[in-house]
């Protein structure tokens, strides 16, 4: 017969001081795991689940990242002219844009430097993008002007990013003419005509070519080919991998120092549950004497106390659920470590952060609980009845 | 009084222990977060005052004419000019990354005096045209010593082929301050301008000019002359301070340590809230021999100072072997951390803060119940089992 969970939920309430610093422990633990996964979460899923799979680009080969890619103007043209497994457009002309890209110095508005991405792109891009681009106020930029559209994240955070405002880069004055937003990480950019870029940026080369495929091209035998080929050697990636690729180093680095941190504060809320639970078997040796006295078995008894560090942990983990969900939604920046920018993103409190907080914290609770419940199970009726 | 703290403690080893261990994960996290923020930012206090550094206004990425070198050593108060080029290779690997620059290799042992050669000599490395420098750190990370061929795959400046640059390790160089990274190979920029320049064709920019000021010259007005010099392009430049210069990389890690403040706080008072739990506990048990050792004539102050000491003691046992296995790990992190944080070292003000944080835990969660022990009426104290 098993042990009455009504006994378990009055005793933590009995000791309702002792359980709520334990619960408070196990919570601030839960709440910083589970701040550092939300906040990988927000810069993953900008770079991971916002990648096209239909959109692919092309690198020079070797290049692991288009800042490290080049193309000669030539080569990228014949290449967008050639390439049978490009798609076209309704005028056949081939659905594809060479595009460059620098960040370049900016200031904060709070203060300080960081580095803004700078893409120079051909009006094509936008058709490749369709409803993926969207100008929320101004206008488009005329191709051949002196003219940028400013990324709508980058407007609270960026000095000169008001539409109206003139962006200087090195001894170009570029307006701003409009603000749009992206999926992905596109809204924290600076997107101008590609020769106008060039020119400014003092760069003979575009970095890279995008374009959309026609339907049911083989994009592994597209990429095994273009690798080797003489006239137009290139890489090809889909825009969902290179996206992805481009988050790896800051995305581990989030992921480790949650794991690190899990791990360390985790042991120490282990102990401090250990202890809680610990002072409650030594309190209640003898209440322990008459449920195994009145004939409750030494399992049922060891149950019934794991029941009660699972609880303990079950609360943590909805204090620390608690205690992050305030963080969803709110906006932040960090430095990409693949490509040096500065990314802004928000904390995404997802289910899947909050059920990890939840099962980890379980972990810790019954971790914490087992060595007091076996002592519980193992005590003798008439020694725990003798003690008062 | 000092034996009835021990006694006292060791009446329950397994709490004890317990106590004790979530103090030394504490404290043993705040030195090691700390000391996170503070090896980031040695490189910027470390900074030599009087090299200038001369990138380009637009970008980190953008480089500079090769003949910015002679114009700005006629500008006033400039005593050497050094050029570097970021070379943005890997061994083997991607993973296996670490800085190497190109760059005048006399100009290298003038104008960083910090830099100590414990293997092989300047002679050795320059000898052959694809000598190179390489910090101590790489040579205990890769096992490379004096006469290797180490080969580096040139990611941002490709060989036919995808061949790897080879390079002769002249040296090996231990920083003597942190301004200069310890993990950095460096070679010649004769070597690369030729390799470049029958590749493409035209000889390569150059990445940044260090440059050092004459003695007495005054340093911004130097600064100033180089970036007017290019004020109509084709470049326009920036230059900086050393300090300056090195803020900007650690300012991109950004918002990491202000995350790190926010964690250590949450730590803190995780673990300050347990303390004072296992106190509580402890002192509530206590109450019966309380009340005995206040029949016995023992006065409330005593009461007090023993519940206080026992916490302190406590903290303390926990909290210094916190601090003294993250100064054992030190050295491991310093390793380990190398290629991401520049390494890992532990300040003596890092330190004194832990034990300060030690202390006030200890007196927090003594406090509590020292003080209802003080007023623990002796009748109703030995009344209670």
């Amino acid at each position: 017969m098993l042990v009455p969970l009504t006994y378990n939920l009055r005793s933590l309430f009995v000791r309702r001081s002792s359980t709520l610093l334990t619960v408070f422990g196990i919570g601030a633990t839960v709440a910083v795991l589970a701040g550092v996964l939300s906040l990988r979460q927000g810069f993953q899923s900008l770079f991971q689940e916002q990648g096209r799979d239909d959109i692919v680009i092309f690198m020079r080969p070797g290049a692991n990242s288009e800042g490290e890619s080049l193309f000669n103007r030539r080569t990228a043209q014949r290449l967008m002219k050639t390439e049978p497994a490009i798609a076209q457009d309704e005028n056949e002309q081939p659905l594809a844009s060479q595009e460059c890209y620098v960040a370049v110095r900016r200031r904060k508005l709070g203060g300080g430097e960081t580095n803004v991405p700078v893409r120079g792109v051909e009006p094509m891009s936008f058709k490749i993008r369709g409803e993926g681009i969207r100008i929320i106020d101004g206008r488009p930029f005329q191709p051949g002007a002196d003219e940028v559209i400013v990324g709508a994240k980058l407007v609270g955070r960026i000095q000169n990013c008001k539409l109206g405002s003139v962006i200087q880069i090195n001894t170009s004055p570029l307006k701003v003419v409009g603000i749009f937003e992206s999926d992905g990480p596109f809204d924290s950019e600076i997107w101008g005509d590609l020769d106008r870029m060039l020119n400014a940026l003092q760069r003979p080369f575009p970095n890279r070519v995008v374009s959309t495929l026609k339907a049911g091209v083989d994009l592994e035998a597209l990429a095994a080919r273009l690798e080797k080929d003489k006239e137009t050697p290139a890489k090809v990636i889909t825009e969902r991998d290179y996206l992805a690729s481009q988050s790896g180093a800051l995305a581990g680095v989030l992921g480790l120092l949650g794991g690190f941190l899990a791990v360390v504060m985790g042991t120490a809320a282990v102990f401090t549950a250990t202890n809680t639970m610990l002072a409650a078997i030594s309190s209640r040796t003898h209440e322990i004497g008459v449920l195994l006295a009145s004939g409750f078995r030494p399992i049922p008894v060891f149950l019934s106390f794991m029941f009660e560090a699972l609880l303990l942990g079950l609360i943590g983990g909805l204090i620390g659920a608690l205690l992050v969900l305030p963080l969803n939604g709110i906006e932040t920046g960090a430095t990409n470590f693949d490509t040096f920018t500065e990314v802004a993103f928000a904390f995404r409190v997802t289910p899947g952060v909050l059920m990890t907080a939840i099962i980890f914290a379980l972990a810790l609770g019954l971790a914490g609980g087992a060595i007091p419940a076996w002592r519980a199970a193992r005590m003798k009726p008439i020694d725990a009845l003798r003690r008062s | 009084m000092l034996q009835l703290v021990v006694r006292n403690l060791t009446k329950h080893p397994v709490r004890t222990l317990l106590t004790m261990g979530s103090l030394t994960v504490a404290l043993f996290l705040i030195c090691f977060l700390r000391s996170l923020v503070t090896t980031l930012e040695a490189g910027v206090e470390a900074a030599d005052s009087r090299r200038l550094w001369v990138q380009s206004a637009v970008s980190l990425f953008v480089d500079l004419p090769a003949s910015y070198e002679t114009k700005i050593r006629d500008v006033e108060g400039v005593r050497d000019v050094c050029r570097w080029q970021w070379f943005g290779g890997y061994y083997k690997e991607r993973a296996n990354f670490f800085a190497q620059f190109a760059v005048n290799p006399d100009m290298l042992f003038d104008m960083w005096p910090e830099m100590e050669i414990i293997d092989g000599s300047k002679q050795q490395f320059l000898a052959t045209k694809t000598g190179c420098l390489i910090g101590e750190g790489l040579a205990e990370r890769y096992g490379w010593k004096v006469g290797d061929t180490v080969p580096i795959i040139g990611a941002l400046f490709p060989l036919p082929g995808g061949a790897p640059w080879e390079f002769v390790v002249g040296g090996i160089y231990r920083p003597k301050k942190p301004s200069l990274d310890r993990q950095t190979l460096f070679f010649q920029w004769d070597y690369f301008s030729e390799t470049q320049e029958a590749l493409t064709g035209e000889p390569p920019a150059v990445g940044v000019y260090v440059l050092e000021a004459d003695a007495g010259a005054d340093v911004t007005q130097v600064m100033a002359g180089v970036d007017r010099l290019f004020e109509n392009g084709p470049q326009r430049v920036q230059t900086t301070t050393e300090a300056e210069f090195n803020r900007q990389f650690v300012s991109m890690v950004g918002n990491v340590p202000r995350l790190v403040m926010f964690i250590g706080t949450g730590v803190f008072l995780a673990i300050l809230l347990a303390c004072i739990n296992t106190m509580m506990l402890a002192a509530r048990e206590q109450t019966h021999d309380i009340g005995i050792l206040k029949a016995l004539g023992f006065t409330d102050r005593t009461m007090f100072s023993l519940l206080l000491t026992q916490s302190l003691v406590l903290c303390g046992i926990g909290g210094g072997a916190g601090i003294l296995l993250a100064l054992g790990l030190e050295g491991w992190f310093n390793n380990a951390l190398a290629a991401s944080t520049g390494g890992f070292i532990i300040k003596g003000e890092t330190i004194a803060w832990a034990v300060v944080a030690m202390l006030a835990v200890g007196l927090l969660s003594g406090i509590v119940p020292a003080r209802r022990a003080q007023g623990l009426n002796t009748v109703d104290a030995l009344r209670r089992s």
